[in-house]
């Protein structure tokens, strides 16, 4: 960085700003008895992208918070740490790089997709059960082994695709069976508090289930061969630079965004899947019921729904999710018993800043979270340490969510509420 | 299941009843001797277990040559999970619990480093296999030995190779963040500075899976040649994403990680790593010694790997070596050990193996860095590349130095 | 009969306090190696069962602090000494009629790189000059204040959110702390590991004995004492007014809040003292070891952690430090493999398998542990089987 004194000066008149738009307007719509639900993160922002203009305005007027205000507010906020960023730092790739940007953009794209599809997984099992399943990274795991033991071990040259059924239908079966034996106590009032009892089991699962992988497989990576290759497109045919072009392994748009197969196919199953997800939890009457238990479990219950058989399809699905994702991805990865480590803190990354038991905020806090890593690995002046600190990006989002706005981004209000007290 | 390894299993048995009973007996046969090696995550299992399995073979082979002393030998391994600190328990564990006389084996660098002090204090004589780091012998202690290239020799080929070839400008040295990577990136950027060519370094965690963005940022550098200084599974994961990006061993000059030895796992992880670049140790197949083919043969049966590892030979070696200095001993106390291999000279599978500098003669007086203390300065260097695809690592063409060279190196972007 | 339990542990102290004075195998040094680990285990396991069975914090950054423990005495250590006279091209400071020299960071280095300004300066002064570490208790001391710090930050941002948010920062916490000291090579020197001074690195002499820097003995009742101290400290705590509030808040945080009971500065209150005892924890084991790496923070070691706990009983601190020992001394004498008919199982990773099996069990059939159970029912035999428990009680020492 040539000037840095330029980025952090601005850094610290935001966080200065931001610390007493937070504070003083909580203390300001408390007082005028407003709902203060949104003030932390609204002050912040305003504080943030405004300074002394925007928490003056928010203290004289107290408008009231609307998403639109705070968003528009978080955006410009963004906006002007990257204007900063590429005022201090005009060299940097970042900034002077076009094309570097488009594919560092695309890549977190990509990959957002891919790891919010999983945290959605993550989400649907904390909405019915009131857990959060520390065992998500493990599904992911056997997920990619799963079809690297089908297709290459069981029964070799298997169509990939059957690979990919079959391992989300043990990882499903995996999942209810493991519902049925261990998490049955929890809603039976058999444990006095269940949110603990939850996080702790499912803790137990992740452990034996990545020594047990450990103790089977050994620990030499595998890998699956691409699912499918591309065709041969140029297109449009006299175009230059054509705007697609794709070769088998390799999809390029514009000739700047070069897109290997892998994470195109990962991440475009993600979508249709989770659309077909959709249209279960909309359409069809498992899906109503699955939803109703999320929003009151005994007014479901005198509807006719057991809750119970809910839960246990929850955990089966929300399990299977995340092994797709790790089926997709062992594609794309080397796959070892232990690579469940860093989708998993990811996940639960994303469902926090999505807000915990939001589906569509999953979703949005994935391709969020991806981007910001994105950034992180693309930005940071040191080469040396971009990459070494790639888990951490991840954790700063974390940190600012749950300071700011506990709830998540679409999330229901229970974070400091009692959901999940009563399970 | 091979003998040599059941039988192992069998005598571990007999070990963990002599712990319930509390105490271990003082034997005086079988012939302990220690070996370090990563078995389980976060170390490199990859390499541990050829390591592990090399060592079984040496075992065998001593033992069905009619031992030593009189006695057979047993070698005990311990997992050193590639940890420092669980290092330095399993030295322990290794020296008071077992009862073992000398130290053979080491992937990993940092395990070198805190271990080499425990045996050191218990004056049981270590030789290690594959630690690279420089300080090892540094140290200059009493009782430790290595065959393993210095961390500097192994970064001069590779920056020496990559001066040879034209048109190389910048190069982009990706690093793992550990005591091999870090000192062996800046050893190699300060060589290739020499021959005027300019690297920019990146450094990863080991457990990094997506190097997506790392890529991206390679390519913003516009390198004409990358180096990988990456050890296990990373190393795959990144040449196979920078292949899927255009800039792969089938785009430029590229030398991958060195676990690429491991043939069947390389071509399993990199589809796309024809033409790639990888360091090793020791000479051609072609050239091995009796010992080393025959060991070759031995390896690839009982392993069923397409070919052997250097790391498995340097494995095999710091058993053998050992048990030779016991013989010429004549006993199996720590300090009538470390006169024998200050003075030995050992046929083994990776050629004549000697340590020339010692108690009698410090490297100073050949006016040599401390560094070359109760090392083996022999060891043969080499690059090879993956010309055919499926090749494996033992077929491979031999590209530098010179005078094993077989093959001239295919430059994909000419 | 309400004394039999405090009986029991008395004897079990005084086990552990005369073991390694009795025992005399030729494996002394590694059984005492495991020991000393299975306390280190036992001060974790009892102060996270105190935040999370009594307090009901579940924190998953339990071994963060305790790195932080360990990293801020190895920080310490490895970059202020004292010398008698100023290098001249380190930064320092007059320090009485000494000099304060801080030694400036290079992260990892080989021989054929440059070494750092104390390694340049003892180069020109060959030995003249004498150059003298910091006290290692001072290094011990400033660990666990700084883990005692961070723990309060955490403590008073995290506090007041719910189970599920606390456990998923917490660990993101962890994963920080693990990426700092990873990625900051410079100064952590990253997975080469710092090494560090030895407890006592030129021996101490006790009663007469003199022992060196390798012996055991030192260490062992250095980290014992630390465990009895620790569960002195969460005793007090359990036992005072203020334990009183701490489960109040456990079973109903809004009847306690009602009660007037402050109940964030009382969860934060915990959080530091717990997270200072692995902070202390960490930076003994640290100078034991004498090399910190950032797998300290691995995720294996925190579920080790956990798992210790809830095997021993999560509510019940005393059985929580039980269990840590036993289950460490059982992971230990698991490494070695055996074979069923002809199927060799290799130990070193099919003992986790078992580990988190039993983990499962214990929770699902056992909810109070399996070795808390054992002290309630120490604690109900009657008066007309006092001789009887006081005979079986004699039998087992």
């Amino acid at each position: 960085m040539e000037t840095p004194i330029y980025f952090w000066g601005v850094i610290l008149w935001m966080i200065a700003w931001g610390v007493l738009g937070s504070v003083a307007l909580n203390r300001r719509y408390m007082a005028r008895d407003l709902d203060t639900s949104n003030v932390s993160f609204a002050g912040a922002m305003s504080g943030a992208a405004l300074g002394p203009v925007g928490v003056g305005y928010l203290w004289l007027r107290t408008p009231a918070l609307t998403p639109r205000l705070t968003t528009v507010l978080g955006i410009l906020a963004v906006v002007l740490i990257a204007a900063a960023f590429a005022f201090a730092d005009p060299q940097n790739n970042c900034v002077a790089n076009g094309r570097f940007v488009a594919s560092q953009i695309s890549n977190g794209l990509i990959i957002g997709i891919i790891y919010g599809f999983m945290a959605l997984g993550l989400t649907l099992i904390f909405s019915i059960l009131g857990v959060v399943s520390f065992a998500h990274g493990e599904f992911y795991m056997i997920g990619g082994m799963l079809v690297y033991y089908i297709t290459v071990i069981w029964v070799p040259g298997l169509n990939p695709m059957l690979g990919v059924l079959g391992a989300c239908a043990i990882a499903f079966v995996v999942g209810a069976v493991f519902e049925r034996l261990m998490l049955t106590p929890m809603y039976r009032g058999k444990v006095d508090r269940p949110v603990e009892y939850g996080i702790l089991a499912t803790f137990g699962l992740a452990f034996t289930l990545q020594y047990f992988v450990q103790a089977m497989h050994g620990a030499s990576p595998v890998k699956v061969q691409r699912y499918v290759d591309f065709p041969r497109i140029r297109w449009p045919e006299n175009a230059d630079p054509h705007w697609i072009s794709a070769s088998r392994g390799n999809l390029t748009l514009f000739d700047t965004i070069s897109i290997s197969n892998p994470r195109f196919t990962a991440a475009i199953t993600c979508i249709v899947v989770l659309l077909a997800l959709l249209y279960l939890l909309h359409r069809t009457w498992t899906g109503k019921a699955l939803r109703a238990v999320s929003q009151d479990r005994d007014a479901a219950a005198i509807a006719g729904i057991d809750p119970n058989r809910m839960n246990m399809l929850a955990f089966a699905l929300g399990g299977m999710i995340a092994a797709l994702a790790g089926a997709l991805l062992v594609q794309a990865f080397s796959w070892l018993p232990q690579v469940g480590a860093i989708p998993a803190m990811r996940s639960f990354v994303i469902v926090v800043l999505g807000g915990l038991g939001s589906l569509p905020g999953a979703f949005v806090g994935g391709i969020l979270v991806g981007l910001v890593e994105a950034a992180g690995t693309g930005c940071l002046p040191d080469a040396q340490k971009a990459a070494s600190y790639i888990p951490a990006y991840g954790m700063i989002v974390l940190t600012l969510t749950l300071l700011l706005r506990p709830s998540g981004l679409c999330g229901r209000r229970f974070a400091s509420g009692a959901h999940g007290q009563g399970g | 299941m091979t003998q040599g390894h059941a039988w192992r299993v069998l005598l571990g048995s007999a070990g963990a009843l002599g712990l319930m009973a509390g105490a271990a007996l003082a034997q005086d046969c079988p012939i302990k001797i220690g070996a370090l090696a990563p078995l389980s995550a976060p170390g490199t299992v990859v390499g541990g277990e050829a390591m592990r399995d090399a060592m079984m073979i040496a075992e065998a082979d001593i033992n069905a040559a009619g031992g030593v002393l009189g006695c057979d030998i047993e070698v005990v391994i311990g997992d050193s999970e590639g940890l420092p600190e669980r290092a330095v328990a399993v030295m322990e564990r290794l020296i008071t619990q077992d009862g073992v006389v000398a130290v053979g084996g080491g992937y990993h660098s940092s395990v070198g480093v805190a271990s080499k002090d425990v045996a050191d204090a218990r004056g049981i004589p270590v030789v290690f296999a594959e630690t690279w780091n420089d300080t090892i012998t540094g140290d200059k202690q009493k009782y430790i030995f290595r065959i393993a290239p210095l961390s500097s020799w192994a970064s001069a080929t590779i920056w020496q190779f990559a001066l040879t070839l034209p048109g190389i400008e910048k190069v982009a040295i990706l690093t793992e963040n550990t005591d091999y990577g870090i000192p062996a990136s800046e050893e190699t950027a300060r060589g290739l500075a020499t021959g005027d060519v300019e690297s920019v370094i990146f450094s990863v965690d080991i457990g990094t899976q997506d190097y997506a963005g790392i890529v991206q940022r390679i390519i913003a550098e516009d390198p004409d040649m990358i180096i990988t200084l990456v050890t296990g599974e990373a190393a795959y994961n990144f040449t196979q994403q920078a292949a899927d990006a255009g800039i792969g061993p089938l785009d430029i000059p590229f030398v991958t990680g060195q676990d690429a030895l491991e043939s069947g796992a390389y071509w399993t992880n990199v589809p796309d790593g024809q033409y790639a670049f990888v360091q090793r140790i020791g000479v051609p197949e072609s050239e091995f010694t009796d010992k080393g083919r025959a060991f070759a043969a031995a390896y690839k049966e009982m392993t069923g790997k397409s070919d052997v590892e250097s790391y498995a030979m340097e494995a095999y070696d710091s058993i053998a070596i050992l048990v030779q200095a016991i013989a010429e001993a004549g006993s199996t106390d720590g300090d009538a050990i470390v006169a024998a291999l200050e003075n030995i000279e050992h046929e083994g599978t990776l050629g004549t193996i000697y340590f020339p500098y010692g108690s009698a003669k410090d490297p100073s007086e050949d006016g040599r860095g401390d560094e070359w203390w109760h090392q083996w300065p022999d060891p043969a260097l080499t690059m090879i590349q993956y010309q055919e695809e499926g090749q494996s690592s033992t077929d491979a063409a031999i590209v530098f130095p010179d005078a094993y060279k077989t093959a001239e190196p295919v430059l994909v972007n000419e | 009969m309400k004394q039999v339990p405090a009986l029991l542990g008395l004897m079990l102290v005084a086990f552990f306090a005369a073991f390694p004075l009795v025992y005399t195998g030729a494996n002394y040094d590694y059984v005492m190696h495991v020991l000393i680990t299975g306390f280190f285990y036992a001060i974790l396991a009892s102060s996270w069962s105190m935040l999370a069975g009594y307090a009901g914090q579940f924190s998953f950054g339990h071994m963060a602090f305790m790195g932080i423990g360990a990293y801020g005495t190895a920080l310490f250590c490895h970059y202020f000494v004292i010398a008698t006279e100023p290098t001249g091209i380190c930064t320092e400071f007059p320090f009485f009629d000494n000099w304060l020299v801080i030694k400036n960071a290079i992260g990892v280095t080989s021989s054929t790189l440059e070494q750092d300004c104390l390694q340049q300066a003892m180069d020109a002064w060959e030995g003249s000059v004498r150059v003298t570490p910091m006290p290692v208790w001072l290094g011990i001391v400033l660990g666990t204040i700084a883990g005692g710090v961070a723990g309060l930050l955490v403590g008073l941002l995290v506090l007041r959110l719910r189970a599920a948010y606390l456990a998923l920062f917490t660990l993101g916490f962890s994963e920080i702390v693990k990426a700092v000291i990873s990625a900051e090579i410079d100064i952590t020197r990253g997975q080469a590991g710092l090494e560090l001074p030895a407890l006592f690195d030129s021996g101490v002499t006790i009663l007469g004995t003199d022992f060196s820097r390798t012996d055991k003995i030192p260490p062992y009742y250095v980290m014992f004492g630390l465990l009895l101290l620790c569960l002195g400290i969460l005793t007090w705590l359990a036992r005072s007014r203020f334990g009183l509030f701490v489960r109040a808040l456990r079973e109903d945080q809004e009847a306690a809040a009602a009660l007037g009971v402050n109940t964030t500065r009382y969860k934060v209150f915990v959080f530091t003292i717990t997270t200072a005892m692995a902070a202390a924890a960490g930076a003994v084991q640290a100078h034991y070891v004498q090399i910190v790496t950032p797998n300290l923070l691995f995720l294996l070691q925190m579920s080790l952690v956990v798992a210790m706990a809830v095997i021993g009983g999560v509510e019940n601190f005393v059985a929580a430090a039980i269990g840590a020992i036993f289950l460490q001394v059982l992971l230990e004498t698991l490494r070695t493999s055996f074979t069923i008919g002809g199927i060799e199982v290799d130990m070193t990773v099919w003992r986790l398998v078992f580990f988190g099996v039993l983990l499962m069990v214990t929770l699902r059939f056992f909810r109070n542990g399996l070795i808390a159970p054992v002290i309630v029912w120490f604690g109900r035999i009657g008066v007309a089987e006092e001789t009887v428990a006081k005979r079986k009680a004699g039998g087992t020492a």
